[in-house]
């Protein structure tokens, strides 16, 4: 796990999220730019969980592995699926879908990081 | 598939606010179902009663976030059998869980009303009921009843 990853997805994904609830409430559908930052998001996500997958196979392993890899394959899926569940849907519905996903994904962080390092 | 014959309510259950609960459903399907599965699994005995309950709990919103997502008028009416259930859960386990928490050793999604998970799961289901009985409605209106 690289500590300044996880960080920045959960800035950038915040940043996303806030820009589509802008533009949910600016009553305007999910454009080319949202998709390229959901793009972007997705990289940053799976630069994290190559990096995690990297440090498990080096023998470096949490108590709760099953759990750990459920959330990881969880953060990997959840960008893309929502993005084109969101695209699909051609009105203001579609940032709201993002935006969703965009607020989870850090919480989703969050749990990851107590699994990898929990606090005895 | 009966896609063709629920055109019209097909497209509107799932689009608009309904695009948006299917991907919530979704969420805490997976949310609720995988952290029962592994709970049950692993520390059965603590209190099976919890984990079982997050496991129905997951499959319930599973098979509401299908229902919703299929949008045909059977599907409409498993997902609206599967939202009540679910307030019901949501309700009862809530209330049961602030009265008599020793029956509840360890959390389930829908403890103390899903506090833990933000109150999610108490207002998922009251939108999801306003949501199908709206597009329920609307459809009602629109298509008179066939023969």
């Amino acid at each position: 796990m690289v500590d300044w990853l996880t960080m920045t997805i959960q800035m950038v994904s915040l940043g996303v999220a806030v820009w589509c609830l802008v533009s949910f409430f600016q009553d305007r559908p999910m454009l080319v730019p949202h998709l390229i930052g959901m793009g972007v998001l997705w990289l940053l996500v799976l630069g994290q969980v190559g990096a995690a997958v990297a440090t498990m196979v080096g023998g470096d392993r949490p108590d709760e592995l099953p759990m750990l890899i459920s959330y990881l394959a969880t953060i990997a899926l959840l960008p893309p699926a929502c993005a084109v569940w969101g695209f699909m849907e051609r009105s203001k519905w579609g940032p709201a879908v993002i935006a969703f996903a965009c607020f989870v994904l850090p919480v989703l962080l969050v749990r990851i990081e107590q699994l990898w390092s929990p606090v005895v | 598939m009966s896609e063709t014959a629920a055109t019209t309510t097909g497209t509107t259950l799932r689009s608009g606010p309904g695009r948006l609960l299917v991907a919530v459903y979704a969420v805490f399907a997976l949310a609720a179902t995988a952290r029962g599965t592994y709970q049950l699994l692993t520390r059965f005995d603590e209190a099976p009663l919890a984990y079982g309950l997050s496991v129905l709990a997951g499959a319930l919103y599973f098979v509401a976030a299908v229902g919703l997502a299929r949008a045909g008028r059977t599907s409409r009416m498993v997902a609206l059998v599967c939202v009540s259930v679910e307030t019901a859960g949501v309700l009862a386990v809530g209330a049961l869980t602030v009265f008599w928490s020793a029956g509840f050793p360890d959390d389930t999604v829908w403890s103390n009303f899903g506090s833990g998970y933000l109150f999610i799961p108490l207002a998922l289901p009251v939108l999801g009921l306003w949501w199908i009985l709206k597009v329920h409605s609307e459809d009602r209106r629109e298509t008179p009843p066939a023969s």
